[in-house]
């Protein structure tokens, strides 16, 4: 019996620490949309900010005629997609050489790959910014895709996935008379689905977030991605955007990508992600 | 399926990386480093400059968006360009323009040198509102147009010293677009409610007696006025407000730095230090919504600040309508000055070739000289609770448009008020190219005192070490 | 070496483009960084040289100071609760009573999912001294309203609590897939033999985790020591809360002393250095034993 009330005790427990937890974690989202639907003119002080009195998406069109909304939203997606596509082909593609080829002055490589981290390339923003306007890819979108194409940390992670792969499929398909390019699309990267899916998810979460580059690299409003549009709303000389317009704007940056997250892990709980794992 | 798009993908991946990019078309132009008497010679249409309108001018100027930099409410201003616009299709059949927004007129500046530095001419914006401690530091990067020769006519005809603020050695740098009075705005029904009489408050010994007053009476309720947690306090109580008040000085006529030992600064900075200690000001963000509350609760009772508040007040804090009203600075007894002018100006940007350059001067002519136009717009602003300056042309100011009372200030004409607040006035802070950055070297100290983190006269020190060890000499331009 | 490359053709091309990336915008960079930080570079111009002026100015300059030392805070307090906390979450999520795994796996790892920026922007609202959520929940528990923003013993704590609050489920989420490893039948054994949970925890838990937790402090230094976006959105008076590279990016981009921020920069690149070489020795050690 005591063994019992013990687990039932710790079980409780357990459920209490998590969801209070899980409140921690929520509170400021559900509290930013809350805000988001308070008209500007209701009081935001103290405990007031909780009630809702009269919801209304006016912040929102205030947002939309204040910033070009469309067009930064576009340059986010753009940088965030094409980004992590990049990212995800030439990771896994240089991972897969580390993993499966055993080539001369491949275990230095490897750790002088890994031994890149330690130095982010923030310290050489003075120089890096020089070099982005010497070809000229400063105001340009391009500028946020191109230096990440390939990641340490990526191919660090691919690597680690790709080993696993059975060799004998690679020796089954190398018969097959399969070359190695080639053998990389056709076989490599069916298999490691699910580690591109859940790398994907994190690349994209880190793009769509990105904040330091873009605001350092683009120049023009029109060439501004969301995230750095948003953090110019609320610091006017002049016009003190209200509070419940600052939040529908961070709503828009923050919800969209929620949702994305959770279709994406939907579907990977449903298995639809998964491929031909190891065998 | 997939595959195949893979491929494909990663083939246009490499083909647009190897063609380097979707920036625009290069252009490592002159536009850097060029000296101060660049490009004002290109624009042929300069040569019309008096006159009101601009009929009858032969250039055409091509189709296209004119963006211009501008801080505050700088939209509304879209309204009377839009409007000039269209009225003068004929020399502008296709042009648009475009305000953008900026938070400071610290950030033009940054955004206008990151611009030039990236290389992108472009992409600068073609002209840009500034106030003069940004025009010291873009001129002399060569990146503002020279107005002298184009202002030589209009100077008599403008308010006194509209130009001088933007004058570096002898060249203007910037088009004036107001000037405007360091004032005393007060809240004549908190003044009524507890029986004290606002005259008292033209000096400074008055105006720190009255908050005494206010808070004894209020039982602490009622603040004499604010004090900013940020760089804002010094910017408006200091650079702009009580330094030059007091003549003060940061640099003496060299270039040293003697921010530390001048009388002046000790005397600016001591009133304030007086007034935050005797728990007289109400430490709030200024233009935030917390500050909007207690305004419209009536706990703040007075703003020292340039007229331009006016904007803000009427913008936001609508419930004390009627209530407000204007006066002359408090002058300190052994200076004997009123508030110093705050002049903007209007800055042509130069960008290589900046084509639009006559046509923003035609702009900014009609709006300053052209009395009709400029008061339909102003009428349009009231109705909209909008901003509008005070106008520097001497003739437009005697139109008795501008001596209407304003239902905001109780029936006490908030323009006509203004433009006396400008009689007397003190002279501004001498500027350098070093003082963006001193700004921010001493607004750092001046908010860890305000912290509470260090008493006053720690903090001056600290300015005074810092500038001399991070900026060291500042070069001062006759 | 020619058969090498010629047999070894495709593994080199497969990871070229990461070196030709790495050596055009790190290695590149970096080396620049030194060299302009010996000039007093204004971003328009030529560079003059001027030796060491830049760090002799740097040596003296209490903003500098400032912002190191808040730095330094960040790191370690960073380091303490997101490790801490991201071993707990973790080692609750796998947990084989836990109901609602998958919830709980999704709800705490959306902070990660919000942009750091979006989120501060919130909090600056909920740590506004006289309107805000937090000082309103103190007043009415009868305590005194704190100058969260404003008072600079206080304005690093938002900071803290947003870098943690964003990026604690990143580290769960790679100590949970190393939890994941541990075979349950060490922890039956254990119970078996009467070993309570915590003594589990400590001598079956934690070393297996040994590489990842290194693998965290690694990756968790370097993230804190360029933490920029926190403390960007949550200014507090003067420098009190300024993080070292946000004093570099304001030095080179907002005032353009170029020459000044490399100083910063080579600074920021000796001290992760140095850390890093600790920390792998450390480990070294730790690993002979």
């Amino acid at each position: 019996m005591n063994y019992k009330a013990k687990n039932r005790a710790s079980s409780v427990l357990l459920q209490f620490i998590l969801i209070l937890i899980s409140v921690v974690c929520l509170f400021p989202l559900v509290w930013m949309c809350l805000i988001a639907l308070k008209p500007a003119e209701e009081s935001l002080s103290g405990f007031h900010s909780i009630l809702v009195l009269h919801p209304t998406v006016a912040n929102f069109k205030r947002l939309f005629e204040m910033i070009p909304l469309a067009q930064n939203t576009f340059n986010s997606v753009f940088s965030a997609v094409i980004g992590t596509v990049t990212s995800l082909f030439f990771c896994a593609l240089a991972g897969f050489a580390f993993a499966k080829y055993d080539f001369p002055g491949r275990n230095f490589l490897f750790y002088f790959v890994i031994a890149t981290m330690l130095i982010p390339p923030e310290v050489g923003s003075v120089p890096l910014f020089i070099i982005m306007k010497n070809i000229n890819l400063i105001n340009s979108l391009w500028s946020l895709i191109i230096p990440r194409i390939a990641t340490a940390v990526g191919i660090f992670y691919m690597s680690q996935y790709i080993c696993d792969v059975p060799d004998e499929i690679m020796e089954a398909a190398r018969i097959d008379g399969c070359r190695d390019f080639e053998m990389f699309i056709k076989i490599i990267l069916p298999i490691i689905k699910p580690a591109l899916a859940s790398w994907a998810a994190i690349t994209l979460i880190a793009r769509w977030n990105d904040f330091f580059w873009p605001l350092l690299f683009l120049r023009k409003q029109s060439k501004y991605t969301l995230m750095v549009t948003i953090s110019l709303l609320p610091v006017s000389e002049g016009l003190s955007t209200p509070w419940p317009v600052i939040l529908a704007g961070t709503t828009i940056v923050i919800v969209p990508i929620i949702i994305l997250y959770l279709l994406l892990q939907t579907m990977q709980e449903s298995g639809i992600m998964a491929g031909a794992v190891k065998g | 399926m997939k595959r195949k798009l893979a491929v494909l993908l990663s083939a246009v991946m490499a083909g647009s990386v190897l063609l380097g990019g979707c920036g625009t078309t290069g252009d490592m132009q002159k536009s850097t480093g060029s000296t101060g008497s660049a490009a004002s010679k290109t624009t042929a249409s300069q040569t019309k400059s008096s006159g009101t309108t601009a009929a009858g001018s032969k250039q055409v100027y091509p189709a296209g968006t004119i963006t211009i930099y501008g801080t505050g409410q700088p939209q509304y201003l879209k309204e009377y360009f839009d409007a000039w616009l269209d009225r003068n299709r004929d020399i502008a059949p296709d042009v648009k323009i475009e305000i953008v927004q900026t938070e400071s007129y610290a950030k033009s500046r940054e955004k206008i040198s990151m611009t030039s530095v990236s290389g992108k001419a472009e992409d600068l914006p073609d002209a840009t509102y500034l106030d003069p401690v940004n025009i010291m530091d873009l001129s002399q990067a060569g990146l503002l147009k020279d107005e002298t020769e184009y202002l030589k006519p209009f100077v008599s005809q403008m308010v006194d010293g509209a130009a001088t603020d933007a004058t570096v050695s002898g060249k203007t740098y910037g088009l004036p677009s107001s000037v405007r009075p360091n004032v005393l705005f007060y809240n004549k029904a908190i003044f009524d409610k507890y029986g004290i009489d606002p005259a008292t408050m033209n000096t400074f010994d008055g105006y720190i007696k009255a908050g005494e007053d206010l808070k004894a009476k209020s039982s602490g309720t009622v603040y004499l006025s604010y004090i900013s947690p940020s760089s804002k306090t010094w910017r408006y109580w200091g650079r702009r407000g009580m330094m030059p008040q007091a003549n003060a000085k940061i640099w003496d006529d060299s270039g040293n730095v003697v921010i530390g030992q001048d009388a002046g600064t000790k005397l600016a900075l001591g009133t304030l230090d007086k007034m935050y200690k005797e728990g007289l000001l109400l430490k709030s963000e200024i233009m935030e919504p917390a500050l909007y509350d207690a305004i419209n609760s009536q706990q703040v009772a007075t703003f020292y600040i340039g007229a331009f508040w006016d904007e803000f007040l009427r913008k936001n804090c609508q419930k004390t309508s009627g209530q407000w009203r204007v006066m002359s600075s408090p002058v300190f007894d052994s200076v004997g000055k009123a508030g110093a002018p705050v002049s903007l100006y209007f800055c042509i940007v130069n960008k290589g070739k900046n084509v639009y350059a006559g046509l923003l001067e035609k702009m900014w002519h009609d709006f300053h000289f052209d009395t009709k136009s400029r008061n339909e717009w102003v009428d349009s602003m009231e109705k909209q609770n909008a901003p509008y300056a005070n106008p520097i042309s001497l003739e437009m100011l005697k139109d008795e448009f501008w001596t209407k009372p304003s239902d905001y200030y109780g029936g006490q004409s908030f323009r006509k008020a203004e433009g006396d607040c400008l009689k007397n006035s003190a002279a501004n802070l001498v500027i350098t190219p070093q003082d963006a950055e001193a700004d921010t070297i001493i607004s750092t100290e001046l908010e860890a005192y305000i912290a509470g983190n260090q008493t006053l006269d720690q903090a001056i020190a600290n300015m005074d070490k810092n500038l001399k060890s991070k900026i060291g000499k500042a070069k001062i331009i006759k | 070496m020619k058969r090498a490359l010629k047999k070894y053709r495709a593994p080199y091309l497969f990871i070229l483009p990461f070196f030709i990336l790495f050596f055009v915008f790190q290695l590149v960079p970096t080396i620049w960084t030194f060299y302009i930080s010996l000039t007093n570079w204004k971003g328009l111009g030529t560079p003059e040289f001027c030796g060491f002026d830049n760090y002799r100015t740097l040596f003296v300059d209490n903003m500098f100071w400032d912002s190191f030392r808040n730095t330094v805070i960040y790191w370690i307090s960073g380091f303490v609760f997101i490790i801490l906390l991201a071993i707990l979450i973790a080692v609750l999520l796998n947990s084989e009573k836990l109901k609602g795994k998958v919830f709980y796996k999704t709800v705490t790892f959306l902070p990660y999912v919000c942009a750091s920026i979006a989120v501060g922007l919130i909090f600056r609202m909920l740590f506004d001294e006289r309107s805000g959520l937090i000082n309103e929940f103190l007043a009415s528990l009868g305590q005194k309203r704190i100058g969260w923003l404003t008072d600079m013993s206080f304005s690093k704590v938002p900071v803290i609590i947003l870098y943690v609050w964003r990026n604690t489920p990143w580290y769960t989420m790679i100590i949970f897939s190393g939890l994941l490893n541990i075979s349950r039948d060490y922890y039956e054994a254990a119970t078996v033999d009467g070993a309570g949970v915590w003594k589990q925890f400590w001598f079956i838990t934690l070393p297996s985790l040994k590489n990842i937790l290194f693998f965290c402090s690694i990756t968790l230094t370097v993230d804190s020591w360029k933490m920029f976006n926190e403390s960007y959105i949550l200014p507090g008076p003067g420098t009190s809360n300024m993080s070292l590279f946000q004093y570099m990016y304001q030095s080179g981009f907002s005032i353009f002393k170029m020459g000044y921020a490399s100083a910063i920069g080579v600074i920021l690149i000796i001290i992760l250095g140095m850390i890093s070489f600790v920390q792998f020795s450390v480990r070294k050690k730790q690993m002979a034993l």
